[in-house]
C-alpha cells in the first residue's frame, strides 16, 4: 500500500505542530473567547469590569442606530459584491475572448490585488474631492452636484466604488482560471450553433463557473464586511450623519472612541456570527455544486 | 443539403471533443472569432478606468501644489524628486516604510517556517488526531482580526507588547490559509517519490530540506507573495496598537499625512507621493512573481 505517512515519531509531530497551535490558541482562540466573555460585562479603560448579564445584547436589540448600521452594512455588502462580480466577470470574459495582448490586459486589471485599501481610499478622496478632484469638473458638467462631504447617499456611493475598485483584481485572478478551464470544444459547439458572444458567457460559461462564483461571492461578502475599514476611516469617518457607518467602523468607534469594551465585544460577537453563517453557506454550496468543478 | 451534412459532421466532432476533453484548439478557434477590434476597445476603456486613479496619483506626486482640477492639469510636473524627498525625509515616510517592511518580512518568514512545519506533520506523519489538529487550524478562518481586535488589544497590552514590533507580527504568525495551501501541494507530490525517500532511509529534516522544499519552490514563492501583500496592507490593527510615530507603519502613516493636509500644513502632492511609495513594494512583488502567485491561487481554490 502506498502512503505519504512515512514518519511516525509522535513527539516530533507534536513539536512540529506546537508553534502554529500555540499562536492560534493564544492570539486567535483566546481573544475570541474573551470577546464572548466581555460581552456580558460592562468594561472600559481603567474601570473594574461589572457583570451585566444580557444587558449589552438587549442594548443592541433596542438601539435604532445599531439597526441602521446593520441595514447599511447589508446594503453595502450587496452593492459591493454585485458590482465586483459583474465588472470582474465582464473584464474576464473580454480577456478570454481577445485575440492578442492577453497577458498585458490581464496584468493591467489584476494589479489592484496588491493595492493597499488605505492607498485606494486616499487616491479616491483626491480624485473625487468636491473642490479639488480631477473628475469633479466632468461629473458636475453632467449635471450631478458633487457634494459627498455633506451628502450621505453620495458618500455611500463613493465608498462603494472605491471598495469595488480594489477588489476587481482578486476576482479576475480566480475567474480567468475558471473560464480557461471551460473545454474549448464546448465553446466551439456553441459557436457552430450560432450562439452569440454574450449569450455564450451567460448560458455556457457562467453555469460551468458556478463553484468559483460562489466562492468569490462569499470571499467578497467577507471583504465587504471586514476588509473595508480603511475606506470608511479615510474617506468619510462613518459620516456624514452615519451614512457610511458600517458595522466594522461602528465597532471600532465603540471600542476606541467611546471605550465601551463591553458593548464593543457584543458587537464583535455579532460580527463573528456573520462570518460563521457565511462560512457555513459556502461549505454547503461547495458540497452541493462540487461535481461541476471535478 | 451538403451544408447540413457538413454541419452535422462538425457538430459531431465538437461534441466528441467535449467528451474527450481536448483543449488544444486555441488557434483555429480564435481565427473564427469576429469583432476583435470591439473587444480591444472595450478592454482599453476598462483598463483605463482601473488604472486612472493611480495614474492621477503619480502625476500629482510630481507637481508643486498638487492641484489638478481639470484634465489639462495632468501634465507631469517637475517636483518629483523634491516631493518624494520631502515625504521620505521631512515627514518620516522613510521610517514608516521601514517599519512596514520589517513587519512584513518578519510575518512572511515566521509564517512560512511554522506553516511548513505544521504541514509536514499533517501530511507525512502517521500520528493520531492530526486531522483534528488540521481542523482546529482551519477553523481560525472564522476568526479574522476585525472580530477580535478589541480583546487582542487588551491581551497585547497585558503582555506589555503595546507599540512594538512583536504586537504587529506575532498575532499574524498562525495561518490557516498557508497551512492549507502547503498541505494541498504536499498531497500532490507523487507517493512514489516519498516512498523512495523512505527506502533510502532519509530522515524528516533531510526529507524536508532536500526533497520537499526543492519540489515546492513555486508554491513557497506564491504563498510568500500572498502573505507579504496581506501583511503590508494591514491598516486596522497597527492603527489600534501602535501609538508612536516612530513605530508606525506606512498604511497608518498615510493617515497622518492626510491629517496634515486637512490641517493646511501640507499639499496633496506629498500625500500622493506617500501613496505611490506605499503601493510600490506589494505591486512590484506581484508583477515580478505573478506566475507562481497565480499558480498558488489555483491551488487555494481546490
Amino acid at each position: 500500500m502506498s502512503t505519504r505517512e512515512i514518519f511516525d515519531g509522535r513527539l516530533q509531530a507534536a513539536l512540529l505542530l506546537v508553534p502554529t497551535v500555540l499562536v492560534s490558541v493564544v492570539f486567535l482562540y483566546y481573544p475570541t473567547a474573551r470577546a464572548f466573555r466581555t460581552s456580558f460585562f460592562k468594561a472600559g479603560f481603567g474601570r473594574a469590569e461589572e457583570f451585566v448579564g444580557l444587558e449589552n445584547y438587549a442594548t443592541l436589540l433596542t438601539n435604532s442606530s445599531y439597526h441602521s448600521s446593520v441595514a447599511l452594512s447589508v446594503l453595502f455588502a450587496a452593492l459591493v459584491v454585485a458590482g465586483v462580480i459583474v465588472v470582474s466577470l465582464y473584464v474576464t470574459f473580454l480577456i478570454h475572448e481577445v485575440d492578442s495582448g492577453q497577458d498585458w490586459y490581464l496584468i493591467s486589471v489584476i494589479w489592484p490585488y496588491a493595492l493597499p485599501p488605505a492607498v485606494a481610499a486616499l487616491v479616491f478622496l483626491f480624485v473625487l474631492h468636491p473642490t479639488l478632484g480631477v473628475l469633479t469638473g466632468p461629473i458636475e458638467a453632467v449635471g450631478i452636484d458633487l457634494d459627498w462631504f455633506n451628502d450621505g447617499p453620495q458618500a455611500f456611493v463613493v465608498v462603494v466604488l472605491a471598495a469595488i475598485w480594489k477588489q476587481i483584481g482578486y476576482n479576475v485572478i480566480f475567474m480567468i482560471a475558471a473560464m480557461n478551464n471551460v473545454p474549448n470544444a464546448l465553446t466551439e459547439t456553441a459557436e457552430i450553433d450560432g450562439v452569440g458572444r454574450f449569450r455564450r458567457l451567460v448560458s455556457v460559461y457562467v453555469p460551468i463557473m458556478t463553484p468559483t462564483l460562489f466562492f468569490l461571492v462569499i470571499i467578497n461578502t467577507i471583504y465587504a464586511f471586514f476588509g473595508t475599514f480603511a475606506f470608511v476611516d479615510l474617506l468619510t469617518s462613518g459620516g456624514p450623519s452615519n451614512a457610511t457607518n458600517i458595522l466594522i467602523f461602528d465597532l471600532y468607534r465603540e471600542a476606541f472612541s467611546y471605550f465601551n469594551f463591553g458593548v464593543a465585544s457584543t458587537k464583535s460577537v455579532v460580527l463573528f456570527l456573520v462570518v460563521a453563517v457565511l462560512m457555513v453557506i459556502q461549505f454547503r454550496l461547495t458540497e452541493e455544486y462540487s461535481y461541476y468543478g471535478a | 443539403m451538403t451544408d447540413t451534412i457538413q454541419y452535422a459532421k462538425r457538430r459531431f466532432e465538437a461534441v466528441k471533443r467535449s467528451i474527450v476533453g481536448d483543449r488544444d484548439e486555441e488557434s483555429t478557434l480564435l481565427a473564427g472569432r469576429e469583432g476583435n477590434a470591439g473587444v480591444h476597445l472595450q478592454l482599453w476603456f476598462l483598463v483605463t478606468l482601473v488604472v486612472f486613479p493611480i495614474f492621477i496619483a503619480v502625476v500629482v506626486s510630481t507637481k508643486q501644489q498638487g492641484i489638478v482640477t481639470s484634465l489639462p492639469d495632468l501634465i507631469p510636473g517637475t517636483y518629483a524628486v523634491e516631493n518624494y524627498r520631502e515625504a521620505i525625509v521631512d515627514y518620516g515616510f522613510g521610517r514608516f516604510m521601514w517599519n512596514s517592511l520589517l513587519m512584513s518580512v518578519v510575518v512572511v518568514v515566521g509564517k512560512l517556517v511554522i506553516s511548513v512545519l505544521a504541514a509536514v506533520a499533517i501530511v507525512y506523519y502517521r500520528v493520531p488526531y492530526k486531522d483534528l489538529v488540521f481542523l482546529f487550524v482551519l477553523f481560525t478562518l472564522l476568526l479574522p482580526v476585525p472580530i477580535r481586535f478589541v480583546p487582542l488589544f487588551q491581551l497585547i497590552n497585558d503582555l506589555g507588547w503595546g507599540n512594538s514590533l512583536l504586537a504587529i507580527t506575532v498575532p499574524y504568525l498562525a495561518s490557516a490559509t498557508t497551512v492549507f495551501i502547503l498541505r494541498q501541494h504536499f498531497l500532490s507530490i507523487p507517493t512514489s517519490i516519498v516512498e523512495t525517500a523512505k527506502l533510502d532511509g532519509v530522515g524528516p529534516v533531510a526529507f524536508t530540506l532536500r526533497v520537499l522544499i526543492p519540489m515546492s519552490r513555486g508554491v513557497l514563492v506564491g504563498v510568500s507573495i500572498i502573505m507579504f501583500v496581506y501583511a503590508w496592507n494591514q491598516y486596522l490593527w497597527p492603527l489600534v496598537i501602535i501609538d508612536s510615530e516612530a513605530n508606525q507603519v506606512a498604511q497608518v502613516g498615510l493617515q497622518l499625512l492626510q491629517g496634515d493636509v486637512q490641517g493646511g500644513q501640507l499639499s496633496w502632492s506629498l500625500v500622493m507621493a506617500g501613496s505611490v511609495l506605499t503601493l510600490l513594494p506589494p505591486l512590484a512583488l506581484m508583477i515580478l512573481f505573478r506566475k507562481p502567485l497565480l499558480e498558488t491561487f489555483a491551488i487555494q481554490q481546490k
